[in-house]
């Protein structure tokens, strides 16, 4: 579980722009840079080059 | 320790004193980081004979960090200075422990779990270059012996201004260049021959502290770094030595 206040400080790396929290998929993502970061063992991981780029469904939704 | 022949064309770093391609510096060190995570703080007490702690101890005290702030303590690894500052802010405050490499984070999770300092206190996985916090929301910065291992200083160093609030401070706690010639030699002797030998012994890796010797040697001196730190916005930078400039503190204000 990702405690509130660590989301509400986080941006993403790449856009700056705010994540939304998937907690089913344990990943923040960024609608503006169209990229999800993993969660590993609670820590979030802000690295682009961990991030998974976002399917166009995904874009999309 | 690893393979850096393949270092192509393409911008270069120090990694050490090998010259290597700007993007492999950053998977060298993460090996050398991984490779000390376990054994990083019992290394840290012997190499400076436990002096470590009264330079963190230092860096605490300029930091004038006050109940309810946000601090972000970056390469912070195993969270010696976010142990401290998590009983400083209290529970309206808030500490980011941040590290490019998680198993720094993960030694630090466990120590700062033994040492009961977790309410307010959260870690981040991620680059100094691009850090993950909007702009203005910070209140105080430390990166401690964490500088010289970062590819592109500057950028690094931007990316931080960005994130202080107007009046934030930055406190970089370095190695640095020592002021006096028979100091300089001494200490290279020591780093150079004994340090590494000290790494074989107890961490059964000389090569990790012969990087942690030679990486010392090229960062950036005292003017130099504060210098980089005007450059990147920051104002009323100023510096104090300790133990004779084998250490330096930084300190810039944001605007």
């Amino acid at each position: 579980m990702l405690d509130p206040k660590l989301l509400e400080i986080l941006v993403c790396p790449v856009s700056k722009a705010p994540l939304e929290y998937q907690p089913e998929q344990q990943e923040l993502v960024c609608r503006a840079s169209g990229l999800a970061y993993p969660i590993r063992d609670d820590i979030p991981v802000m690295l682009e080059s961990e991030a998974r780029s976002l399917s166009l469904e995904e874009r999309e939704r | 320790m690893t393979d850096k022949t393949n270092a192509e064309s393409g911008e270069t770093t120090h990694f050490g004193f090998e010259t290597v391609n700007k993007n492999q510096k950053e998977s060298l060190v993460r090996g050398v980081f991984d490779s000390v995570a376990s054994r990083y703080d019992v290394m840290n007490d012997l190499m400076s004979a436990g002096i470590h702690r009264l330079w963190k101890r230092f860096t605490i005290e300029l930091s004038a960090v006050r109940p309810g702030q946000t601090v972000l303590d970056i390469a912070g690894g195993t969270g010696d200075l976010a142990a401290k500052f998590s009983h400083l802010v209290g529970d309206d405050g808030q500490v980011l422990l941040a590290d490019i490499n998680d198993s720094m984070l993960k030694v630090g999770r466990d120590r700062l779990l033994d040492s009961g300092a977790v309410g307010n206190l959260h870690m981040v996985q991620c680059d100094a270059q691009m850090l993950p916090f909007p702009d203005a929301s910070i209140d105080c910065i430390t990166i401690a012996f964490g500088l010289r291992n970062v590819t592109d200083k500057d950028m690094a160093l931007r990316s931080m201004e960005r994130i202080l609030k107007p009046g934030g401070r930055l406190l970089v706690l370095e190695f640095s260049k020592p002021v006096n010639p028979v100091l300089e030699k001494i200490y290279d002797t020591y780093s150079f021959r004994i340090l590494p030998m000290m790494g074989q012994l107890i961490a059964n890796d000389a090569d990790s502290y012969r990087y942690l010797a030679e990486s010392i040697r090229k960062h950036p001196d005292q003017e130099t770094l504060l210098g980089m730190m005007e450059d990147a916005g920051l104002v009323n930078c100023e510096y104090h030595n300790m133990t004779g400039g084998i250490v330096a503190v930084h300190r810039g204000i944001k605007a």
